[in-house]
């Protein structure tokens, strides 16, 4: 009796089942032709030269080379992606908490360098900030230096450029998950004796942390792979490991010496993306609930 | 915990306004120590801004707000000592039920050695004992509220705010709630300001309740005096079940509903329009046995419903007038009841004859 | 039966068909690729148009920023579908060396025959010149006795106040450092590595960017960004006729060039090279700095009279100018010892 209750359930479960699978078939098609041809050929490209050779990872391991600009890829990284939590995290908080027509407000200004190309952004801040550009005209002629500052085809005028670019992946997971935090929260926290910096830091601050690390880890490996910035605003000195890869392709005519270092620079995301899903699902890293 | 002694609350002309909305205008209120006081009204009526006005989190548009005697208008809610349970609760979700319950001692740097003690008797106080390591997530809907209630209690405060704490629970245990609120009150002795939207809960838990309608309070009274005497058609309307009918001014003692001259033994406003409040349980069916004074009426039954311990009587007098009443579903009582259609004889002593001005109905 | 009878006559017929018709066209076509923007501009006005009326032929443009990469996959795949690549020399060379280039039979190349030696190999042509100079702002520099005039000048960071910019590739600039070391522009090669990085050490702390695409150079020198700039003299030109106050000396500047060559198994290869002959010819190469500033590479070119007086004076590959300059050796840079050089450029700009 209860068997053949159950039975009729379970067939359509399965045929569900099976009707989902087939809706998902073109997806799935599509990931394989876009993600995983691509990456399997480069991680092909990386071994096969004529026949299996470690040659082009053993060069990436031995060579002083690579490890400059990892290094240097990494700490850039980690300059830019503590420049952004730092300056994101008030503006989320601002958006989060203004009202209606103000939060819009706010966060159409974080959105706007989405509407303009990494190109023209990088060329932008090269105005703003070279010997003879605005910002050092303006500091002279206020008298605050007497020599016009060197904050750009450096280190620093990359790590501005870039701060720039990102702050958007820093400021809406951010936002996303400060919005969900709610308000009575930190009312009562002022209830029940804590001032507002001491609401803050036992509070908010805490249950703001998945935005925050979903925002460093986005920010992070974003910056890995950063290209245009460095190339134009790093004055040839700064030799991120993006760089490396196209000076590879140039220098060895072989996509598998660049391809090896793509895939130790993917590996190294996925490793970064591993240890902190440990800490938060990847899907509420991406803005979901 | 020790009874620790209630402060007293007064609230003088104290508004808000949000651009052209009054969301609370001209309030004043006294509040005795020790004193559980309901806020009740529908919902927009203002008991949520009057909250925060006393907690601190909103600035009055005019008015002041004194504690104990102490001028607190200015002072931030987080100097004010008062404990307020949120309606939703408001736990922190990354703390155990031990840390938030701490968190008002930390926040007031007492010392650490004596929070696990504190912490202890206050869960013991809402019957949690030993839920420290809990998680909030791991709680149920009554078990968190108790939790709230500890964290706003265990730092002894003089008041307690409660805005609408029971509303999301189940009416089993929101009866269950209701009365440990008034037993742990007694125990405690600490003022309490309490919003609800459920006139029940008001009446049964409160000391007094402050009847509160677009921003104004109508009326602050005892349970049953706001029952008995209320000062308007919308105090009578939303205290009890009652059936508002307007009526005409016949002499200084009756008035006249539908033709039927009807006495009452209140007074009556001496100008203005009037209604006549009839609450269920007050209009009897005629058995011959009332006091002489009674007035007396007839009407036709249009319905009965069945409504557990009791029947709703639903009647109409000779021009359509709805009407009803309450019979015990006992036997004896149901026995009375004519079938729908049939006539009735009513009773209505004058003492329950509650004449009202309709102005603010 | 009979159906699948009158389809093997069909597809037979449509065959024969196709085979005459690509036959047709593969003896009239080739494909071309050049570097694109304006020069490729040029050249189609110049050389390619002409050339294509002349031989009766039909020349395919396509164009990329860097071909290298692409010769190679093209002739790795086996059916390379490029005919004539114009590419920086050492990428012929380098292309000979790996089998990825044609080998050039001279005979049937008559006018490149007729070139100097120097500006050939088994596997390239010459085909236009461009030169590695000394660019300077005229306002930082207003009086040509005073300005600098040699890489001695440009390292000489006492007596030549102002910022510098060098090009992020070893190629003219380790050259450009030993001249300033004192190497005469004849006497380069085999580069002395060693000493070309310690004097490039030197300059380092004064160089204030490091350019990597020729527009970037001409916007740092425009822009007041630097003063002293080793670009190339198109760019500067560019910003001169644009009105900026800026100018360059042809003294020590490094000639180089782009080379045609063709690749291994080129579809069309006798067309190819008909069509290799047909553009160093003096008048067509003659024509190409009527219409950009670079210089032909066929120094006949210079005796057409194609060529004003005026502009003979303002070409890389003049003679007067091709004398106080070094020639760059693409051979040296394809060898073992050029490609180390390559290498250890990364690591120079790293430390
Ligand atoms: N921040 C605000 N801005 C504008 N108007 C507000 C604001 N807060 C409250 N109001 C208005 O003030 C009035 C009173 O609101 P309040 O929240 O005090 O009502 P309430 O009695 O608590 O209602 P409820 O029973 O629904 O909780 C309402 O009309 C409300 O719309
Ligand atoms: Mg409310």
């Amino acid at each position: 009796m209860t068997t053949q209750t159950i039975d009729p359930s379970l067939r359509h479960q399965r045929r569900e089942q099976a009707l989902m699978t087939l809706l998902a078939a073109p997806a799935v098609l599509v990931i394989v032709a876009l993600v995983v041809i691509p990456v399997g050929w480069l991680a092909a490209q990386s071994i096969y030269d004529n026949g299996f050779t470690l040659e082009h990872y053993r060069r990436i391991f031995t060579e002083e080379v690579y490890w400059r600009s990892f290094a240097l890829t990494f700490r850039i990284a980690l300059m830019v992606t503590l420049l952004t939590l730092l300056l994101g995290y008030p503006v989320a908080y601002a958006a989060a908490h203004a009202k209606r027509p103000w939060n819009v407000l706010i966060l159409a200004c974080v959105m706007l360098p989405f509407w303009t190309s990494v190109l023209v952004r990088a060329y932008a801040w090269l105005v703003l900030l070279q010997r003879t550009g605005v910002a050092n005209q303006l500091l002279e002629r206020f008298g605050l230096i007497t020599e016009p500052l060197a904050m750009v085809h450096n280190e620093l005028g990359t790590v501005i450029a870039t701060v720039h670019i990102l702050l958007p992946f820093m400021v809406l997971p951010l936002y996303s998950t400060m919005q969900k935090i709610p308000r009575e929260l930190m009312l009562a926290g002022a209830s029940l004796g804590g001032g507002p910096l001491y609401s803050f830091l036992r509070i908010f601050l805490p249950l703001s942390l998945p935005g925050v690390v979903a925002g460093l880890t986005l920010v992070f490996v974003l910056t890995l792979g950063f290209y245009i910035t460095p190339e134009l605003l790093g004055g040839g000195r700064t030799v991120m490991i993006s760089m490396v890869v196209s000076r590879n392709v140039e220098l060895y005519a072989q996509w598998g010496a660049a391809s090896a270092v793509g895939v130790v620079l993917l590996v190294c995301v996925l490793a970064i993306f591993a240890a902190v899903g440990r800490i938060i699902p990847l899907d509420k890293m991406l803005g979901q609930k | 915990m020790a009874n620790i002694g209630g402060e007293r609350v007064e609230i003088r002309s104290a508004s808000k306004h949000y651009g052209s909305v009054r969301a609370l205008d001209d309030v004043s209120l006294d509040i005795a120590p020790q004193e559980f006081v309901s806020l009740l009204g529908p919902s927009g009526s203002g008991k949520t801004t009057l909250l925060g006005i006393l907690g601190g989190f909103i600035q009055p548009s005019g008015g002041s707000v004194h504690l104990g005697g102490r001028d607190v208008t200015y002072t931030p809610p987080h100097k004010r000592d008062i404990g307020i349970v949120f309606q939703n609760y408001a736990l922190f979700p990354h703390m155990s039920v031990g840390e938030n319950v701490a968190f008002p001692l930390r926040a007031r740097r007492l010392p650490k050695s004596t929070y696990a003690e504190k912490v202890r008797g206050a869960l013991a106080m809402v019957d949690l004992a030993g839920y420290e390591e809990r998680g909030i997530g791991q709680l149920s809907g009554g078990q968190r509220q108790r939790v709230a209630l500890a964290r706003a209690m265990i730092f002894e405060p003089r008041l307690i705010l409660m805005d609408e704490p029971l509303s999301a629970l189940d009416k089993q245990l929101r009866e269950n709630m209701q009365i440990e609120l008034r037993q742990l009150h007694k125990r405690l002795g600490a003022t309490i300001i309490y919003v609800t939207h459920d006139q029940r809960e008001a009446l049964t838990m409160s000391d007094r309740v402050a009847i509160l309608k677009d921003g104004k309070l109508v009326q602050i009274d005892r349970p049953e005096r706001l029952h008995d005497h209320p000062a308007n058609a919308f105090v009578a309307s939303f205290i009890g079940e009652a059936t508002l009918l307007p009526v005409e001014r016949v002499g200084s003692d009756s008035v006249s509903l539908a033709g039927t001259v009807l006495k009452s033994a209140r007074p009556i406003a001496p100008n203005g329009e009037l209604v006549l409040a009839i609450q269920t349980e007050k209009l009897l069916i005629e058995d011959g046995s009332g006091s002489p004074e009674r007035n007396r009426l007839e009407a036709r039954v249009t319905d009965v419903v069945f409504q557990g311990e009791s029947l709703r009587v639903f009647l109409a007098l000779d021009d359509g007038t709805p009407l009803s009443l309450r019979q015990p579903s006992h036997y004896e009582a149901a026995r009375r009841i004519p079938p729908v259609g049939g006539r009735l004889a009513l009773s209505l002593h004058p003492q329950d004859t509650i004449i009202v001005p309709k102005a603010g109905a | 039966m009979a159906k699948s009878l009158n389809f093997r006559t069909a597809s037979v017929a449509a065959g024969f068909f196709l085979a005459m018709l690509g036959s047709a066209m593969a003896a009239e076509q080739i494909m071309f690729v050049s570097q694109g923007g304006a020069y490729q501009k040029a050249q189609t006005i110049a050389i390619l148009d002409p050339s294509a009326k002349k031989l009766g032929i039909t020349i395919n443009q396509d164009s990329v920023p860097d071909a290298w990469p692409i010769m190679r996959s093209q002739v790795a795949s086996g059916k390379p579908t490029w005919d004539v690549v114009d590419v920086a020399t050492n990428f012929c060379l380098r292309g000979g060396e790996q089998g990825i280039v044609e080998k050039l039979d001279f005979s049937k190349i008559p006018n490149a025959a007729a070139m100097p030696a120097e500006y050939r190999s088994d596997y390239s042509v010459a085909y236009e010149f461009y030169s590695s100079v000394l660019g300077y702002n005229l306002k930082k520099f207003p009086d040509a006795a005073s300005a600098p005039k040699s890489w001695a000048d440009f390292w000489d960071v006492k007596k030549f106040s102002g910022r510098r910019s060098l090009r992020n590739h070893p190629l003219a600039t380790l050259e450009a450092a030993l001249m300033a070391d004192g190497v005469a522009p004849d006497k380069l090669y085999p580069l002395d590595v060693e000493r070309a990085f310690k004097k490039l050490e030197e300059i380092k702390p004064n160089i204030t960017v490091w350019w990597t695409s020729g527009a970037q150079s001409a916007q740092l020198l425009n822009d007041g960004e630097v003063d002293m700039v080793m670009a190339w003299n198109g760019r500067i030109s560019a910003l001169t006729k644009e009105g900026a106050k800026v100018t360059y000396t042809y003294n020590q500047g490094i000639l180089q060039s782009t080379s045609l060559c063709v690749l291994k198994g080129a579809p069309n290869l006798p067309t190819a090279i008909k069509f290799l002959n047909e553009a160093v010819d003096p008048v067509h190469q003659a024509n190409l700095p009527l219409h950009i500033d670079y210089g032909p590479a066929n120094p006949k070119a210079y005796d057409t009279k194609v060529i004003s007086e005026a502009r003979v004076k303002e070409l890389p590959s003049a003679p007067e100018n091709a004398k106080v300059q070094a020639l760059m050796s693409y051979a040296w840079w394809t060898s073992p010892a050029g490609e180390a050089a390559e290498k250890r450029w990364l690591q120079f700009m790293q430390k």
